[in-house]
């Protein structure tokens, strides 16, 4: 099968909040799925041939499986913090490899060119060094001390400031991002990419957020991200070739691209080939 | 296109299509190309694809005599080597990043890309000037029944009811880029005619096109 060691992870397929009875038809790696509420509530999600996959409900997220999952989904600890609000930020569709777009969300360098005047801005186009890993023990990978200038880093900033992140992949098609939280300077706010591979060049991106920002109106926090994904999408639907090429020769990385050098070094590793082109061609 | 054993030219677009300082998409059988033209006027035909993360160059911007990707901003010299890589604003690019570039000639306002090593000049169209360009939903083939002629030795059509008109053809990936000439002596309101006459002939290729595809 195609899907590789990628069959036995955990994938969005949908926000719990929109659930109906009727339920909605999507799609997990090629394969037809529907997800639905059953009659007592709880999350459904079956194949066109009636296979029922497994069901966690985490952040929001309807999460499902089309193998059996060795690891429980990963934490977010923050998830649970008093204080945070938590955006559903929606869905958006993008032709794309479900890698391409997590490794998308990875890369700072993009902000002045793609996201002007809003995450980033000329002439502050510089990145400096920052450390990035592979923790073997959570078996994830972590980018830290990310810094960089932003002309508006969040809906609740004011002004330039240079934001810290943190990144962490904890699966293949997800990614955590800590940044610095304006109002709460000691907290850091948490966004995510949650990526529903519907085909190997196809995928649903699901942002979510769990925010110290008890000021912004919900809509303007969820426009705000929005803008963003879509301006990456422009990107993401133009880029050739459509699969993450994880073979070296291909696409020429710089010191800025450690974290998607780690990011495509751990897909190897770990045999997480879909949506990803193995021989450069 | 006239071929002369080491290359070719195919018209790639008309110089009007592109005002310096911008960047448009282009293909011949290379394959897809980013045709932008410098502030100072120079017309470059870059491959486009930026070799750092597989982004189209067409997508970019042009700043003085520079072609940027729109991802991260690497720049690009009329030469095709990489002269800017902002997140690194110190770093002076290797020569080893670099995009493959085409020749491009103009001539007659028309421009002009070579395909592999052509030993001649584009072919000579010195009596017609450039009009418009469209895009049609069909091959060469098509184009030709619908005008009623076949393409010369130039890859022009000259129209057999108004033989002041002449289409010249590129085959592209999936469709024909056509640009439509017209004999330089004639007047405005032949200019409109000729643009008239050719969105009809575009009708009838587009139409014989999917009639065959059915």
């Amino acid at each position: 099968m195609k899907g590789g060691a990628m069959m036995d992870e955990w994938y969005p397929v949908g926000l719990f909040s929109q659930l109906s009875e009727k339920g909605s038809k999507t799609w997990l790696m090629g394969e037809a799925i529907e997800v639905a509420r059953d009659r007592h509530g709880n999350a459904q999600v079956i194949t066109a041939e009636g296979r029922a996959l497994p069901i966690r409900v985490r952040y929001g997220h309807v999460w499902s499986s089309l193998g059996n999952p060795e690891k429980e989904l990963f934490a977010i600890p923050e998830a649970d913090q008093p204080g945070r609000r938590f955006v559903d930020v929606g869905v958006v569709r993008v032709r794309c490899s479900p890698l391409r777009a997590v490794e998308n969300f990875l890369d700072i360098a993009h902000f002045p060119f793609v996201h002007t005047d809003i995450l980033g801005a000329e002439p502050h186009t510089e990145v400096e060094n920052y450390k990035v890993e592979i923790r073997e023990g959570v078996d994830e990978v972590w980018a830290t001390q990310v810094k960089f200038y932003q002309p508006q880093a969040a809906k609740s900033a004011t002004g330039g400031i240079t934001t810290e992140y943190m990144y962490r992949v904890p699966a293949p098609t997800c990614s955590v991002l800590y940044k610095t939280c304006p109002p709460r300077p000691s907290e850091w706010d948490v966004i995510t990419l949650f990526v529903q591979p519907l085909a190997e060049d196809l995928c649903d991106v699901w942002p979510w957020m769990a925010l110290f920002d008890g000021e912004t109106p919900m809509t303007d926090l969820i426009h705000f991200q929005q803008t963003i994904f879509l301006q990456d999408r422009s990107i993401l639907e133009n880029q050739i070739p459509a699969l993450l090429p994880l073979d070296p020769g291909m696409e020429i990385p710089t010191r800025a691209d450690l974290t998607s050098v780690a990011y495509r070094r751990w897909l190897k590793r770990h045999n997480y080939t879909y949506g990803a082109q193995l021989v450069a061609q | 296109m006239p071929f002369d054993g080491a290359g070719s030219w195919a018209p790639v677009a008309l110089s009007s299509d592109l005002p310096p300082g911008t960047v448009i998409p282009a293909w011949t059988s290379v394959g897809p190309i980013a045709l932008w033209r410098s502030q100072s006027g120079r017309a470059t035909a870059s491959s486009d694809r930026c070799p750092h993360r597989g982004m189209r160059l067409s997508h970019g911007f042009v700043r003085g005599e520079a072609l940027s990707c729109i991802y991260h901003g690497w720049s690009y010299a009329v030469s095709g080597g990489c002269i800017r890589i902002p997140a690194h604003p110190d770093l002076v690019p290797p020569e080893t990043i670099r995009v493959a570039v085409q020749q491009i000639e103009e001539a007659g306002g028309i421009l002009w890309a070579a395909v592999g090593q052509p030993a001649t000049q584009p072919p000579q169209l010195d009596e017609l000037v450039p009009l418009r360009s469209l895009s049609v939903e069909g091959d060469v083939a098509a184009i030709e029944a619908a005008a009623g002629a076949k393409i010369d030795a130039r890859g022009l059509i000259r129209l057999p009811e108004f033989p002041w008109i002449g289409l010249l053809l590129a085959p592209q990936e999936k469709h024909t880029l056509l640009l439509l000439m017209i004999d330089r002596d004639r007047g405005p309101a032949d200019r409109i005619a000729a643009s008239r006459i050719v969105e009809s002939i575009r009708r009838a290729a587009e139409e014989r096109h999917r009639e065959i595809a059915e």
